[in-house]
């Protein structure tokens, strides 16, 4: 478990390094200047393959040793729940990055709370409860106290 | 410098109460998770317009220092550290309060941060003659340098796994490298997306990593944790506990308070770094190394103390040059600027009644913030007695709306995102988080300077060493890394023996 994870690691890290160093092929360099942008990402690339090598190593060493790594997953949920758990909070960023200038402050924060509340094991009426007062208060400390600029989107007409 | 002087232009019944009012402020802006010191004194700036000089230096003063406090109050509660500067121990104050001492550890932190801030600004007081000629002879080389050796921190700040965190400090570099580069000024890593052509923001980064990702964990727990409610202590007990902590590491607090100041006084170094180093400064020299990053209170009181020095430390370039140490204080000395504050050199003898107002004002608020510091942790531990259902949502639609309320932008949200799931990847695979964020804070400052001093000697790299100060600095900075190298080649060689570090096998991501 531990040594394929580490080599997972090793593999990913090594990935993000090529990356780099491809990406930085297209870089452009100027005669006046010595070292051009594409210097630093090779630096770091170079780091992260040799990162890559240490995990790796560590990790063969930790397999012949006999030591396993104590499993992560501490979770008393069902694997697929678990995931889905996971996955459905980084929808709830997602879609609420995509619907606050739509919807305006107010709405998408009453559905990202009512929506959120039953994934941390709430109940609805409770959900139904923090929709309709958390938005007030957010409207309250981020709007009217600290004058923080937010969209209003559909509510644009009532906005003050 | 004339203490009765210093005393008598902060010591008016105007002052005193604004000085109050102030504390109260930016300690309740500070303690909110998005909400930084830097916005804190941002959302100040338009009231300053009504005050004269003296009032507006010892408001933005006392808002800074408490609102830079106060950052560790959110951070020990939520997992968000409210300013930079409390990134470096917002893993041991978390996880101190998790285990139910969120109050003592808070306490702690404040002693440590009021000792820290009279010590800063003391020293500040008496330096600021010496500390103008040395810093007279600054430049990129010596910048440059500095942030190398900032960048060594990353090996103490991580867990037990060298290759591990030298993984979380290169992502954090080239997380660090997305942006307009400086040399040609080229899109690096955009993807064509023209605003991440200014790099990926610091506070978004900070909430994804360590708020989403926690969120990401909770969430992935399920009920079980919400068993777990949290115990917060009597007040009482707290105070008992937080006054004997300190006491037994008041030795820490006056090494970090005063590396601190001379930290923050260095340009472009500010409270955050100076916090960073004092936690590994701390961590080397502390007899249990190994329970740092996992709830251990010397390093939350190191780093406590340390960040509110560097606030005062910081003054001194802004004071001397107009270059401030970091971008609290950028904002604030822009005020001063329009209410007539000349830096320079001669800044002593020519504006002397505003810079005796921002030392007298120093003090007092660091006096003050005992009270007000003090009632606002006492008021947000309660926090912790939320169940997780109601808490987690607020924490999540928080840390959104104050990743957005920075830029103004919906890209900050996405940056929560997908650094939120990147620091769950990290986690998973048990590579620490706090070498990633140094990597992303040091990583520009790194490579712009290094940049500038390359262009100014033409790509000769022996000119970095051309220079007196620059020459000891790399000198140190390359002997650290030498002996960083030969250790990690010979732990690698010679397989550790099982008391040299019997947690490399252990699990960090968990609590």
């Amino acid at each position: 478990m531990s040594l394929k994870r580490d080599l997972v690691v090793g593999a990913a890290l090594t990935a993000l390094a090529i990356f780099m160093i491809w990406q930085s092929q297209g870089f452009p360099r100027i005669r006046a200047m010595p070292y051009g942008p594409d210097l630093f990402p090779r630096i770091i690339a170079g780091g992260l393959i040799l990162a890559a090598i240490g995990i790796v190593i560590e990790g063969l060493r930790n397999a012949r040793r006999g030591e396993a790594t104590l499993s992560a997953d501490t979770s008393t949920l069902p694997a697929h729940t678990a995931a889905l758990s996971f996955v459905a909070v980084a929808a709830l960023v997602a879609g609420f990055a995509l619907l606050l200038p739509v919807l305006g402050f107010h709405i998408a924060a009453a559905l990202v709370v009512v929506l959120a509340v039953p994934i941390f094991g709430g109940s609805l009426l409770l959900a139904l409860i923090m929709g309709a007062v958390v938005p007030v208060v957010l409207h309250y400390i981020f709007y009217s106290l600290m004058r923080v600029v937010l969209p209003w989107g559909l509510l644009t007409p009532i906005a003050w | 410098m004339d203490l009765f002087a210093l005393l008598a232009v902060v010591l008016t019944p105007k002052i005193l109460g604004t000085v109050f009012l102030c504390t109260l402020y930016g300690a309740f802006v500070g303690a909110m998770p998005g909400l930084t010191a830097t916005m804190a004194v941002a959302l100040l700036v338009p009231f300053t317009w009504f005050m004269d000089p003296v009032q507006a230096a010892a408001a933005i003063v006392a808002t800074t220092t408490t609102a830079i406090f106060a950052g560790d109050i959110s951070g020990a509660v939520l997992k968000i550290p409210g300013t930079p500067a409390s990134a470096a121990y917002v893993e041991d104050s978390y996880r101190l309060s998790q285990s139910g001492h969120p109050r003592s550890t808070l306490y702690s932190a404040l002693f440590a941060s009021v000792v820290g801030g009279v010590i800063g600004v003391t020293i500040l007081m008496f330096a600021t003659p010496t500390l103008t000629y040395l810093s007279r002879n600054f430049s990129s080389d010596e910048a440059f340098w500095l942030a190398a050796l900032g960048l060594s921190c990353a090996v103490l700040v991580g867990g037990p796994s060298v290759p591990r965190n030298f993984a979380s400090l290169f992502i954090g570099l080239a997380i660090a490298t997305v942006g307009i580069d400086v040399a040609v000024g080229h899109p690096r890593f955009t993807f064509g997306n023209v605003e991440l052509y200014d790099g990926v923001s610091f506070i978004p980064a900070m909430i994804g990593m360590f708020a989403l990702s926690e969120l990401l964990r909770n969430a992935v727990g399920g009920r079980q944790s919400s068993r777990l409610r949290l115990s917060v202590e009597p007040l009482r007990q707290a105070l008992v506990t937080a006054a004997r902590q300190f006491g037994a590491l008041w030795k820490n607090v006056l090494r970090s308070a005063t590396g601190g100041t001379f930290i923050g006084a260095l340009p472009g170094a500010g409270a955050d770094v100076a916090a960073w180093i004092a936690y590994a400064v701390s961590r080397r020299f502390s007899r249990k190394p190994e329970a740092y990053g996992r709830g251990h209170i010397e390093g939350v009181v190191d780093g406590g103390a340390a960040n509110n020095a560097a606030v005062a430390g910081a003054w001194t370039p802004a004071l001397v040059f107009g270059i401030p140490g970091d971008s609290v204080t950028a904002i604030a000395i822009g005020v001063l600027m329009m209410k007539g504050l000349t830096p320079g050199p001669d800044v002593l003898n020519t504006d002397s009644a505003m810079v005796y107002a921002i030392f007298g004002s120093f003090l007092l608020a660091n006096l003050m913030m005992l009270v007000t510091g003090g009632l606002v942790v006492a008021m947000a531990t309660q926090v912790l007695r939320v169940p997780r259902a109601v808490l987690m949502p607020i924490i999540l639609i928080l840390a959104m709306l104050g990743g957005y309320a920075i830029s103004g932008s919906t890209l900050a949200i996405w940056i929560i995102l997908v650094l939120g799931l990147l620091a769950s990847a990290m986690l998973w695979a048990d590579i620490p988080l706090a070498p990633a964020i140094l990597g992303i804070v040091l990583g520009r400052i790194v490579e712009d300077n290094f940049m500038v001093s390359m262009l100014k000697a033409r790509g000769d790299l022996t000119e970095f060493f051309a220079r007196d100060i620059a020459a000891v600095l790399g000198a140190i900075t390359l002997t650290i890394w030498a002996i960083l190298l030969y250790r990690a080649l010979r732990s690698f060689i010679a397989p550790a023996k099982p008391q040299d570090n019997p947690d490399t096998t252990r699990d960090t991501s968990d609590r």
